[in-house]
């Protein structure tokens, strides 16, 4: 049996790296990643399940992390909005959201964007229903979900043209 | 959030849970933890020690009885439900309603134990598990015992399970033949929490004009699901078709004294009570006469 205990120790692949840390068990994955890891793109919103702005990938499986505690994650494999870019590039996905004005504020986005990658894997070329239902638990306030749909959708087929990428990956002004 | 101070345990067999759970008033199952967590956070039930049982693997399985029916491990997600192919094969609705239910990310956490467990009146699994004639398969250090899902809900979050109790599995009765369900609520928004719901189960005759049984389930119109006998009463023998359902429908819910909230007046409830029922009805035939068992149209 595990140990039973207020504090556990922890060890979880975090976008490709290996961590481990001691945990208290009351802790929430959110504030695990945000403030003992320090990997802030993950925001928190509501902190009551209904926002969807901390949404990560564990296990392959899209979760709201502030419904989850810390210890319940060991041995797990974590994918937050920080492993969307590669080498400084936005994904394809994120450039869509780019190119369509799929955010205001932004605050929702790393959820939004958590939310489009889990969908688009398990379903490569959804219709708009099925990207509106794949985003239900992500709630925005300045956008009005429009733009967002349509970024999925574009994104969806290989619409974003990577023009931005192109030149963030040159390291140019764009 | 900053929970209170909690201890937490991943015990490696369901015997080890239950041990901690009977030596521990304190001690309390976590299994997907999208309402105990709030409950934590919200500091509304006070816990000593969480007892992780969500990746006991005796808990999570989907396997088919002798007799063709379901046996679903408390801990199988709604998610798991809906992508089931041995759930679709026989009980088609389960997957659906499961696979309803709020958003993706709750339907990979959320279990159909906890969901049952927590018996919250606005949770979609109860009425259906209720309509299918289910049966909760519950495990406790001293033994075992199974308590059919229309007695295990007793009242606004309370059920039938006893201090260091814990449920195992689902045991879901096979459909008889010609036979169908139905689900239909009313929600503002899709996959969002009802005012009303109705589930059905009929059975129609061989020849499928006429309805020889039923079992016809209210929710949100009591703290629990409630079957309405007799409605179920006239609607044996009534000819399965669409006016007929409506008429035996006609007097859905008027002997009870529907909930008021916020959300929707007793006798506005009553009323919409009678709209879903049919809804519910009307699916459950339609099922029973095409090939899949339980097939449903209408909102969830
Ligand atoms: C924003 C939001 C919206 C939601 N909307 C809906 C909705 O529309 N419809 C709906 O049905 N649900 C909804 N839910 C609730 C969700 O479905 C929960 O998953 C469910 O109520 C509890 O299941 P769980 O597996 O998460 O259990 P937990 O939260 O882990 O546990 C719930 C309770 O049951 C006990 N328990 C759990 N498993 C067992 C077991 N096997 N034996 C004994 N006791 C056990 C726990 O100790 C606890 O008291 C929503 C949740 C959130 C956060
Ligand atoms: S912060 Fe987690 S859902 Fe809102
Ligand atoms: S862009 Fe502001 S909340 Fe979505």
């Amino acid at each position: 049996m595990g140990e039973r205990g207020t504090s556990h120790s922890v060890t979880v692949e975090v976008n490709g790296e290996k961590v481990s840390r001691i945990v208290a068990a009351r802790q929430l994955l959110v504030h695990f990643l945000r403030d003992t890891l320090g990997l802030t793109g993950t925001h928190i919103g509501c902190d009551t399940g209904n926002c969807g702005a901390c949404s990560v990938i564990v296990d392959g499986k899209l979760v709201k992390s502030c419904m989850i505690l810390a210890p319940q994650v060991d041995g797990s494999t974590i994918e937050t909005v920080e492993s969307l870019a590669q080498d400084g590039a936005l994904s394809p996905l994120q450039e869509s959201f780019h190119e369509h004005h799929g955010l205001q504020c932004g605050y929702c986005t790393p959820g939004m964007l958590m939310s489009a990658t889990y969908l688009l894997r398990q379903n490569p070329e959804p219709t708009d229903e099925e990207i509106r239902r794949g985003i239900r638990g992500n709630v925005c306030r300045c956008t009005g979900y429009v733009n967002i749909v349509e970024a999925i959708r574009e994104a969806s087929r290989g619409q974003a043209t990577g023009r931005r990428s192109a030149h963030a990956a040159a390291g140019e002004e764009v | 959030m900053l929970l209170e101070q909690v201890e937490y345990v991943r015990p490696e067999t369901v015997g080890d849970a239950l041990e901690i759970l009977a030596s521990d008033d304190g001690a309390a199952p976590l299994a997907g933890g999208q309402s105990l967590v709030n409950v934590l956070k919200n500091r509304v039930a006070s816990v000593d020690v969480l007892v992780d049982i969500s990746r006991l693997a005796e808990l999570s399985s989907i396997a088919r009885t002798a007799d063709g029916g379901l046996s679903i491990g408390a801990c199988v997600t709604y998610d798991a439900l809906d992508r089931s192919p041995e759930v679709r094969a026989s009980h088609w609705i389960l997957g659906d309603v499961a696979g309803h239910i709020e958003d993706q990310q709750i339907r990979n956490k959320g279990t159909i134990g906890g969901n049952c467990c927590l018996s919250d009146p606005t949770n979609n699994l109860p009425p259906i598990l209720v309509a299918l004639g289910a049966v909760m398969e519950l495990r406790s250090r001293s033994g075992e015992r199974s308590v059919p899902a229309a007695d295990f809900f007793k009242g606004y979050f309370a059920t039938a399970l006893e201090p260091g109790e814990l449920l195992v599995s689902i045991t879901v009765p096979p459909m008889p033949e010609h036979s169908g369900a139905g689900y239909a609520s009313l929600a503002v928004g899709a996959d969002a929490k009802a005012l009303v719901r109705a589930a059905a189960r009929v059975t129609l005759d061989e020849g499928g004009t006429t309805i020889a049984e039923s079992c016809l389930v209210l929710a949100r119109v009591a703290h629990v699901p409630v079957r309405d006998a007799e409605a179920e009463a006239r609607l044996s023998g009534a000819d399965a078709t669409e006016e007929a359902v409506r008429a035996a429908c006609a007097g859905v819910a008027d002997g009870m004294q529907p909930i008021a909230d916020v959300h929707g007046s007793s006798e506005y409830r009553r009323q919409m009570a009678k709209v879903m029922a049919r809804r519910a009805v009307v699916q459950a035939i339609a099922a029973a006469r095409g090939s899949r068992n339980g097939s449903t149209a209408g909102g969830k």
